[in-house]
């Protein structure tokens, strides 16, 4: 039921519209549910309408869960 | 610092810290075409087994539902719909063999393809089929406010939209099943937030884990499935942080509210679940089609011998349906599971290895 | 099968074109004069014979037209079998109303490649029809090439053992065709539309050459599942070696297909045998259309038999069937 894909913005057209681009694929996609979408933002496509703006980087709460699951499996933590 | 790791890394800790059986649901159809296609199964330990659910809004749009697309088309209107609806059965056929009969049934790729054609076509009628779960919802409620303010009064929607969380409290609390966790659909929780699904560990002392599609994703949501399962615990955790925020999209719900209204809806193989569909709100009454074409929907009735409905609960694997393979399948599939691309039946039949002898 | 009509999904290669054909040619196996199923098939006296119709939409595409596909379509059939493109015929159906430059820009194309590989053109037809008969133009070609291999290539020569070769990056026609029917703009991606004669001539008499195939309708997963099944044996593929370039996989990607489905029309799969393989790869790659050509699986015995089986890029096993019908936008 989720098929979306990253894409880039590479021009906001108007207050619904903006340029994107995913790999080689340049799309028109629909911003209206999205806030402030800006040139360089990377989002989440599904349906031809952002979805949401995509973090570059796992947050904390991944390490910490990661940390949790090796140190389950008994593994040493490293530095 | 330690870092998530590869997708490989996380497969062998998983193994590690997996005791004890454990039954997990993965919702949503895209985590089953995912683990598929990335042979995650391969690489569980034998004390995971993974359950495939409801989650593949095409295997449970009602056949009533169908039908009601294609009275349509046989009325002279253009239905425009995602491809993944296109060759789903009813008795009387899909709209992709309406389309080889010379109706116009037509795909979209967005939900604003609707109005594209419905502006090429003003002098015919244009239904644009909104199906599909949180994820899919909000595009159509975009669409319809769209129609509705630029007046475009030859386009309608047939809203066949479903909620997941009825479906997965269902299946929760369902002991029959034996679930032991939940993986979640990361793009429906890109929407709706972490609270929808927070029953599952509050109320029923199940792990719940939102996951993205990606092969790691997937093995991390699993690796915490496990963990907290070994552990004892139970709580809802995301390891798609970097898509879903815990409060979800408020811009989107804004709309789904403004737009729709709740109400029953007939899932393909579970019946009537209550307060689980959504239907136009009376604002946009006008742009509803069941109400401009007067359509009745009737649940349709399974055709006999099919077990879609066990399927898609995981009550059974599509291999101990007996029609799996022999009468059913890719080329005359006898019921949902198997039309769907990424339908349990579906992606068992074409990816799985275990059960070919 | 019943009298269901058929349907689109019957021409787009893989299983349901399969049934099909296997329906429609019932007469003649029943009589015993049925075809071999190879792209061309090999007739007395030393030569290869095939014939393809081509009625892609949109005529015009990036990187070719339904002139040069037609061409390369027939060529590279004879081709894989290891016959020179020598002969053609084609026929045309055109539709009342069609515009005799644009037919006449098609047969330019047509000549054009067939001057590029030696081929001539021997015999031909035309035939206009009203309006709605056919949809603008269709194109037939029938090709005839002397077969310059010792041996008959053949998906019987396969063994355990042999190495799968894949001579350029996947899908790139079905890629360039979707997006035109799909409204995608995608830079840089064009047809793989080219007459393989040139770079496959060089290996022909390669010892341990065993079989080739022209990845067309159904990809390269088709071909691979149809050797499978015609030689009862089990060809294991590896994920990534598979040759697949950034303009089809971000359409695969933003559509939800899957490369190894999507046509392909200047590509080629070879099975050689074992040792060969590095030659072989090192020859093809002397092509400028095969510069990416690489080996991609093994051909094992064993279970599961008669399938393809691939390792994927997580390191784990999963099956590739046949693809099923046409392939649509999903958004699930």
């Amino acid at each position: 039921m989720c098929l979306a894909v990253p894409h880039t913005i590479h021009e906001i057209l108007d207050e619904n519209r903006a340029l994107a681009v995913a790999g080689a694929v340049r799309t028109e996609i629909r911003t209206d549910l999205i806030d402030t979408p800006a040139t360089g933002d990377t989002v989440l496509v599904h349906a031809g309408f952002a979805i949401e703006k995509l973090s570059l980087s796992d947050a904390e709460e991944l390490i910490q869960l990661w940390d949790e699951l090796r140190s389950l499996a008994g593994d040493d933590h490293a530095g | 610092m330690i870092m998530p790791g590869s997708a490989g890394e996380t497969a062998g800790l998983l193994r590690r810290i997996s005791r004890t059986p454990l039954s997990v649901m993965e919702v949503c159809g895209t985590h089953t075409v995912s683990i598929f296609r990335s042979g995650i199964r391969s690489l569980l330990p034998p004390t995971i087994r993974l359950v495939s659910g409801p989650g593949c809004p095409v295997c449970v749009t009602d056949q009533g539902e169908i039908d009601a697309a294609i009275s349509l088309l046989e009325k002279g209107a253009i239905v425009v719909s995602y491809g993944d609806m296109f060759r789903v059965p009813c008795a009387r056929g899909s709209l992709s063999s309406k389309r080889a009969e010379g109706y116009d049934s037509r795909i979209a790729s967005g939900a604003m393809d609707a109005l594209t054609v419905a502006l090429e076509n003003p002098e015919k009628e244009v239904v644009f089929l909104g199906v599909g779960f949180e994820t899919t919802s909000p595009a159509t409620a975009v669409l319809v406010e769209e129609t509705a303010k630029r007046k475009v009064s030859n386009l309608s929607v047939l809203s066949f939209h479903k909620m997941t969380p009825p479906a997965v409290k269902l299946l929760a609390q369902d002991p029959e099943l034996g679930l032991g966790g939940f993986l979640l659909p990361g793009h429906v929780s890109v929407i709706l937030g972490h609270d929808p699904f927070a029953f599952l560990p509050r109320q029923f002392g199940l792990p719940a884990v939102i996951a993205g599609f990606e092969p790691d994703q997937i093995l991390f949501g699993l690796a915490e499935i496990v963990r907290q399962h070994e552990s004892g615990v139970s709580a809802l955790r995301s390891v798609y942080s970097r898509a879903v925020r815990p409060e979800g999209n408020q811009k989107a719900k804004a709309a789904l509210e403004r737009v729709f209204e709740v109400r029953d809806a007939t899932w393909r193989g579970l019946g009537v679940i209550p307060a689980s569909g959504l239907t136009l709100g009376k604002k946009f009454r006008a742009f509803d089609a069941e109400v401009r074409f007067d359509i009745t929907l009737s649940p349709g009735t399974p055709p006999p011998g099919c077990r879609c409905g066990e399927v898609l609960t995981g009550r059974i694997t599509p291999p101990e349906c007996p029609l799996f393979r022999t009468k059913c399948t890719p080329a005359s599939p006898v019921g949902p599971c198997m039309v769907s691309s990424e339908g349990t039946c579906g992606a068992y039949f074409r990816f799985f290895k275990g059960d070919r002898s | 099968m019943t009298n269901d009509p058929i349907t689109l999904g019957h021409g787009s290669g893989g299983r349901q074109s399969a049934e099909l054909v296997s329906f429609l040619l019932e007469s003649f196996r029943k009589r015993g004069i049925g075809p071999e199923m190879e792209d061309a098939a090999v007739i007395p006296g030393g030569y290869a014979f095939t014939v393809d119709g081509f009625t892609v939409s949109p005529r015009k595409f990036p990187g070719g037209d339904i002139g040069h596909l037609c061409v390369c379509g027939c060529a590279n059939d004879l081709a894989v079998r290891g016959a020179s493109p020598d002969f053609l015929g084609i026929s045309l159906v055109i539709e009342e109303g069609f515009p005799k430059d644009e037919a006449a820009g098609y047969m330019e194309s047509a000549a054009k490649t067939c001057g590029e590989i030696g081929m001539s053109l021997a015999a031909g037809d035309t035939k206009v029809v009203p309006v709605g008969g056919v949809e603008g133009l269709i194109m037939t070609g029938c090709a005839v090439g002397r077969i310059q291999t010792p041996s008959v290539l053949s998906s019987s020569n396969l063994q355990e053992g042999d190495s799968i070769i894949v001579t350029t990056s996947i899908g790139r026609h079905g890629a360039a065709i979707a997006a035109s029917r799909f409204n995608l703009s995608v830079d840089g991606l064009e047809s793989d539309c080219a007459p393989l004669w040139p770079a496959l001539q060089p290996i022909l008499a390669e010892k341990g050459l065993r079989c080739m195939r022209d990845c067309t309708r159904g990809g390269l997963g088709t071909v691979l599942c149809e050797w499978a099944e015609a030689s009862g044996l089990h060809i294991s593929l590896e994920e990534d070696a598979i040759p697949l370039n950034l303009q089809v996989r971000s359409l695969c990607d933003v559509l939800g297909f899957d490369p190894m489905y999507m046509a392909c029309e200047g590509c080629a799969a070879i099975a050689v045998a074992p040792g060969c393989a590095e030659d072989i790869v090192r020859k093809l790659r002397e092509s400028p259309l095969c510069t990416e050509a690489t080996v991609i699986g093994r051909v094992l015995a064993g279970e599961p038999s008669g399938m393809v089986s691939l390792r994927t890029s997580i390191g784990g096993e999963r099956l590739v069937d046949m693809p099923f019908g046409e392939l649509l936008p999903r958004i699930c």
